[in-house]
């Protein structure tokens, strides 16, 4: 039991950081987030002697948010609040960051999930493209194309920004 | 390698160390200025990606999983207890329901034998008839005459029936006789016996006569006086 406890709090401390953003930028809002953090620990919590390997925590927490988040889609199906009503975009950039941050972090949210999804698992978690494939049950070149195309829309929009400011403060 | 490729592959992974990349970025600079505003604009990203977490989320999170475990332990023990509650339950009914059945009075009295040779030590004084019809009376009976060799006579209880004990000795070794008064859920075979006793019983009008003696003993005179001399008030 005391061990098991260890282990969860080490769980923690190593992940929810990460799991935290990567549900952040699935579902685009901080307090819906936290639920989903919240609801994936209380679920590693409670199937935790089922995790053999520490190696595949990473990978078994990312699975747990997912199915969260599907969950939570479910349940929204219920309620009469059109989605296009709710204001997506929600601005938690850091009230210090530059123009540019905050471009990009309105950017980011912009794109559609396929996308940025996949750019999430790669540069927050690291993941090689073969592992995302596996996280996602695509296939490899699904993913790399994926990955290709949201990089070339953030550069092309970055790019239209800065004209786009260029020609106002010109 | 052409450009196209070129920009799909590292669009795809901007921190690639393969050959083939690094080779092209090396003889165009154009292609190594590209590559380079990539991993910048990777690192860009990344930073916007760590958006500040909640703070205390981890001891939160910690919380919340040992809150859990209590209201699951607790869950868990109300079952046990009420799992208990039901076993013991089920155990006081069943006990009851057991001793609600017929009791057969025939084993109780031989049970009673073994005490009444401890029973016969501390009477120092003979029984006469005044005594033991004293007793009798509680059953609405009486004797006639004093049956013979009485040593004891005391009320003891046949599974929860008071009765009048008398213990006798006789030629044929110590025998016992129990008055026992009738009751629905009594049953009382003609005969019982032991290893060690043997007794017999006979219903008469307001009670029941039982008379136990060792295996070899004859009960019948005894029975034969008890019956003759007992007496029923109307």
């Amino acid at each position: 039991m005391k061990e098991k406890q260890q282990r969860y709090e080490a769980l923690v401390h190593a992940f929810h950081a990460d799991i935290y953003r990567y549900a952040y930028w699935l579902v685009k809002d901080k307090s819906i987030a936290e639920d989903i953090v919240q609801e994936t620990f209380l679920r590693a919590w409670r199937s935790l002697d089922a995790l053999k390997e520490q190696q595949a925590a990473k990978s078994w927490l990312i699975t747990i948010v997912r199915r969260e988040n599907a969950r939570r889609f479910e349940r929204k199906q219920l309620d009469t609040v059109d989605i296009d009503d709710v204001s997506v975009i929600d601005d938690t950039a850091h009230t210090d960051s530059t123009t540019e941050q905050r471009d990009l972090h309105r950017l980011l949210g912009g794109l559609s999930e396929e996308y940025r999804e996949p750019l999430v698992l790669q540069l927050l978690f690291g993941f090689s493209g073969e592992e995302i494939a596996e996280q996602l049950s695509l296939n490899k070149n699904t993913v790399m194309t994926r990955l290709f195309r949201a990089r070339n829309q953030l550069r092309d929009a970055m790019q239209r920004q800065e004209n786009q400011r260029g020609r106002q403060n010109g | 390698m052409d450009e196209l490729e070129f920009r799909r592959r590292v669009y795809a992974n901007p921190d690639t160390t393969d050959r083939d990349i690094v080779e092209a970025a090396k003889s165009d600079p154009a292609k190594q200025a590209f590559w380079q505003e990539q991993k910048a604009q990777d690192n860009a990203l990344l930073e916007v990606m760590k958006v500040p977490v909640p703070e205390d989320m981890a001891h939160k999170l910690i919380w919340q999983q040992t809150a859990d475990e209590f209201v699951r332990h607790k869950k868990r023990s109300r079952w046990y207890v009420a799992m208990a509650a039901s076993v013991a339950f089920a155990v006081g009914i069943s006990f009851t329901l057991f001793n609600r059945g017929p009791v057969s009075l025939g084993n109780e009295a031989l049970v009673h034998m073994q005490y009444a040779a401890a029973e016969r030590s501390h009477s120092g004084l003979p029984v006469d008839l005044t005594q033991v019809n004293a007793k009798l009376a509680g059953f609405g009976a009486s004797l006639t005459d004093m049956v013979d060799n009485v040593k004891v006579a005391n009320y003891c209880h046949l599974n929860k029936v008071r009765s009048l004990h008398l213990i006798m000795e006789t030629d044929q070794g110590l025998m016992s006789v129990f008055v026992v008064p009738h009751r629905d859920d009594i049953t009382l075979p003609d005969a019982f016996s032991n290893d060690t006793y043997h007794g017999e019983a006979v219903k008469m009008q307001r009670a029941n006569i039982l008379v136990v003696g060792d295996k070899q003993a004859d009960l019948k005179p005894v029975m034969q006086e008890m019956t003759r001399k007992i007496q029923f008030s109307a």
